[in-house]
């Protein structure tokens, strides 16, 4: 046991760097390569672009990182976007407490408590129930997609709610980047030190890793995985309403065309679908990576059907990576 | 007799993670013949017909078969060479009718690919026939007792013209009646067939009541191989140990105290139908019982990892009233389980990880953030107190260790919370000689410090070495409670089996 570690660790630990690091290597050739050859990559309008894309998916991919640490899936941060839009949207333009002082944190307020609420039903179907968070979570997606759609078109006149307050949208970035970046870099980094250093972080990877040995071990095993569920759908919420503010409507369609790539972010990230290893900080490097590539490809006029044919090779081959290491282990057992 | 061995094995080595586990084993096997593998968890027996069988590939040496040199990769060269195995979990599809998982690496296809069933049937049927097989070849394999399953992998194997069939521990999920017409087929393939068998098991009678030759593996060396008629079980013992057994179970002085432990008619499914039992401090209890007898549901439930029916708990003059692993280790419980790998061990986690898995809830400091000063220190301390072979236990996962070493990461994470009530489901098995013996002396100075210890074990000669009491059950049920005195191996057997015990 001795001489394997001593022979490999060298030579190991680059490996293991590689491996793990690769979203990073990835990410930071990429830069390289867009600034040199993507026409106005480097304008400040296209940085400042690049950024505000990349806070659109940044706070749900963190949220929905701690669901994937369990090796779940939360498919309803999609309705979480939707509803929080389009009910905060109504509490903020229409609602009794319109035009009042009251209407932009009561706006909040209710986008995030929707994200609590869908969490909190995600949550308990996946531990009292015990649904796969694959089934739970599409069923709250396509009823709260559904709901969102219903609501919006009873509200509003064209399927989109506008009227909201002008204070609310310096959120999406109305006067200037700083405000929304500085409010996606703080929840990253809550998130990550809620995972890294604290009690419950730990209980995520036993869990995630081996359910019933933290049962053993005397771990709340169904508290950790409810509060992951929970904590999935309240970024989910937050993200609302950022991208609430960012589009300056209520929108119900607001999560269709984000989905993939936040899934996308999180894998080609390096978090383990399988759930017990990933990291906060991986997903943000994801998602700058996605981010840029869609950047990177409108600047060249690519098409888009090519984009999506790249995401799934990256995907596939980030899960592929994922598998692999698994078997090495497996095969040294 | 050059011309009379079938197989013929010289100077096989193999490690696993620089511990070497076949330290140049040389056997001949004669054709024709049945040879008995015998020696302790860990000598190397497994590992041995594992390099054999093609499922790990040998470290050094040579293989000789039928005269040539047999070089297997994989588990399909040994069958296609003649040489099948008979696992200890079995390898059938539970899911599949007893005719398919007999040609499942062969379905007779006819036109268009589709799966010729008449003639697979037919074709089963007969062999069925001839041994004795009491199920249809159309039944599936889920709904049938083990035996029967067994038998259906022997004419399997069988119909695959295996010449040496190689069976590891065949008969521990078996029933008595079910262990007697095991013994009868094997004879027949032997007589009839002129099939050579290897029997790898650590009960001896077995052994001398069926092999012509018995070898002994002891800590990956061949140390004895001889004719059945001239050995003896004491010698084969001794072979086997390599010491005597009390080098093997340290004694230590203790003091036996006042009950603190009381389960009342404990009751979960048919498995456990209504047990009571009473601890004392510093008393190791053990827990004998055959396979299925309710041993290891009993204890699961008493540490609340599966959920007990009914029954109720005292522990240190309180009725324990929520029985959860949680609320047992607050009360200063603590559980080995019999899974290491999927209840015990966080295996692609570090070994720190994995040794302050239970003890982390109290190394926190402001916001429930982990104090990882005090975490790797208490692990280091594990590591220290228990003699861990480990290099980096920041590192290093806990799947890299060998099995003794895994074992005693399970029992640091429990005693660095200094437990008062102390359950082990099979702490040694899979586990070597040497590391057993340190997990003996783990588990008297537990008792030593005046914790309550129950011990469930299948190997009764443990039980008989390191327990004050010998408790036994048979179907759900204790049927008898033997003081050290009273120790003797047939009488804890007959109760196993449901007797009087004389």
């Amino acid at each position: 046991m001795e001489t394997m570690t001593a022979k490999t660790s060298t030579l190991g630990r680059l490996r293991r760097f590689a491996l793990s690091e690769s979203i990073l290597l990835l990410l930071l050739l990429m830069f390289g390569g867009a600034a040199l050859f993507a026409p106005g990559f480097l304008s400040l309008f296209n940085i400042k672009n690049l950024l505000l894309q990349s806070v659109d998916i940044m706070v749900v991919s963190v949220g929905m990182t701690f669901v994937l640490l369990n090796g779940g899936i939360d498919f309803s941060c999609v309705a979480v976007l939707a509803l929080g839009s389009v009910f905060g949207a109504w509490t903020m333009a229409d609602s009794p407490l319109a035009h009042t002082p009251m209407a932009i944190p009561a706006g909040i307020l209710v986008m995030v408590g929707i994200g609590l609420l869908v969490g909190a039903i995600n949550g308990l179907s996946v531990v009292v129930l015990k649904m796969p968070s694959f089934i739970a979570t599409l069923a709250t997606m396509m009823v709260g997609s559904g709901v969102a759609v219903w609501f919006a078109s009873l509200v509003a006149e064209k399927a989109s709610i506008i009227g909201l307050p002008e204070s609310f949208f310096i959120l999406g970035g109305d006067q200037g980047i700083l405000l929304p970046v500085a409010i996606v870099l703080v929840l990253a980094l809550l998130a990550h030190w809620l995972l890294s250093t604290t009690l419950f972080g730990r209980w995520v990877y036993a869990v995630g890793t081996n359910p019933r040995a933290a049962f053993v071990s005397g771990m709340p095993v169904k508290r950790t995985v409810f509060l992951l569920m929970v904590l999935s759908g309240v970024f989910a919420g937050i993200q609302s309403v950022l991208a609430t503010a960012r589009n300056q409507a209520g929108i119900p369609s607001l999560g269709d065309r984000v989905f993939i790539d936040i899934v996308a972010s999180i894998i080609i990230g390096g978090t383990s679908v399988f759930g017990g290893s990933g990291s906060v900080i991986k997903t943000v490097y994801g998602v700058l990576f996605i981010t840029l590539l869609n950047n990177v490809v409108n600047l060249l006029g690519i098409e888009w059907y090519v984009i999506s044919l790249i995401k799934g090779i990256l995907v596939l081959t980030a899960a592929f990576i994922d598998v692999f290491s698994k078997r090495v282990d497996l095969v040294q057992r | 007799m050059p011309a009379d061995n079938v197989l013929t094995l010289r100077n096989i080595t193999k490690s696993f993670f620089g511990a070497q586990v076949l330290h140049g084993i040389d056997l001949a096997v004669r054709r024709g013949e049945v040879l008995g593998l015998v020696g302790e968890n860990g000598a190397g027996k497994s590992t041995l017909m594992n390099v054999l069988g093609g499922v790990v590939p040998r470290d050094g040496g040579s293989i000789e078969l039928k005269g040539s040199a047999f070089e297997p990769t994989s588990p399909r060269d040994a069958l296609k060479a003649g040489i099948a195995f008979i696992h200890q979990e079995l390898s059938l599809f539970s899911n599949l009718t007893v005719a398919e998982n007999i040609f499942i690496d062969e379905l007779p296809t006819g036109p268009l690919w589709s799966v010729q069933y008449e003639q697979m049937r037919a074709k089963a049927q007969e062999y069925i026939g001839a041994f004795g097989v009491e199920a249809s070849p159309v039944t599936k394999i889920g709904s049938l007792p083990m035996g029967v399953r067994q038998t259906v992998e022997i004419t399997k194997a069988v119909i695959k013209n295996a010449e040496i069939i190689i069976f590891d521990e065949p008969t521990t999920s078996l029933s008595q009646k079910e262990k007697e017409s095991l013994f009868k087929l094997i004879e027949r393939l032997h007589h009839e067939y002129g099939i050579t068998i290897i029997y790898i098991s650590h009960i001896l009678e077995d052994v001398f009541a069926l092999c012509d030759r018995i070898a002994v593996l002891r800590d990956g060396h061949l140390v004895g191989v001889d004719e059945t008629g001239r050995l003896d079980k004491p010698a084969v013992i001794r072979m086997m140990v390599g010491r005597d057994l009390s080098q093997v179970y340290p004694k230590v002085e203790k003091t036996v105290g006042d009950v603190v432990y009381e389960a009342r008619n404990v009751v979960q499914g048919r498995a456990v139908q209504g047990v009571s039992l009473e601890l004392r401090t510093g008393e190791i209890v053990g827990l004998f019982g055959l396979m299925g007898a309710g041993r290891t549901e009993l204890v699961r439930c008493l540490f609340g990892v599966d959920r007990m029916d009914s029954g109720e708990i005292t522990f240190r003059g309180r009725r324990l009233r929520s029985i959860t692993p949680e609320a047992c280790i607050r009360q200063g419980m603590a559980f080995v389980t019999e899974d290491r790998r999927q209840e015990g061990l966080f295996m692609p986690k570090p070994v720190k990880d994995n040794l302050v898995a239970v003890g982390l809830r109290h190394m926190t400091g402001l916001l429930g953030m982990v104090k990882r000063p005090q975490e790797s220190a208490e692990a280091a301390k594990a590591v220290g107190n228990l003699g861990i072979r480990v290099q980096d236990p920041e590192r290093q996962q806990a799947k890299s260790l060998s099995g003794g070493n895994q074992q005693k990461v399970v029992l640091g994470k429990w005693i660095s919370q200094q437990p008062t009530m102390f359950i082990l489901d099979e702490p040694t098995r899979g586990v070597d000689v040497g590391a057993k013996h340190e997990i003996y002396e783990i588990i008297n100075g537990m008792a030593k410090r005046g914790a309550t210890v129950l011990f469930v074990s299948s190997e009764m000669e443990e039980l008989m070495g390191v327990c004050d009491r010998i408790l036994v059950m048979h179907r759900g049920q204790i049927i008898g409670s033997l003081e050290r005195s009273e120790y003797h191996q047939e009488r804890i057997m007959s109760l196993a089996l449901g007797g009087r015990g004389r």
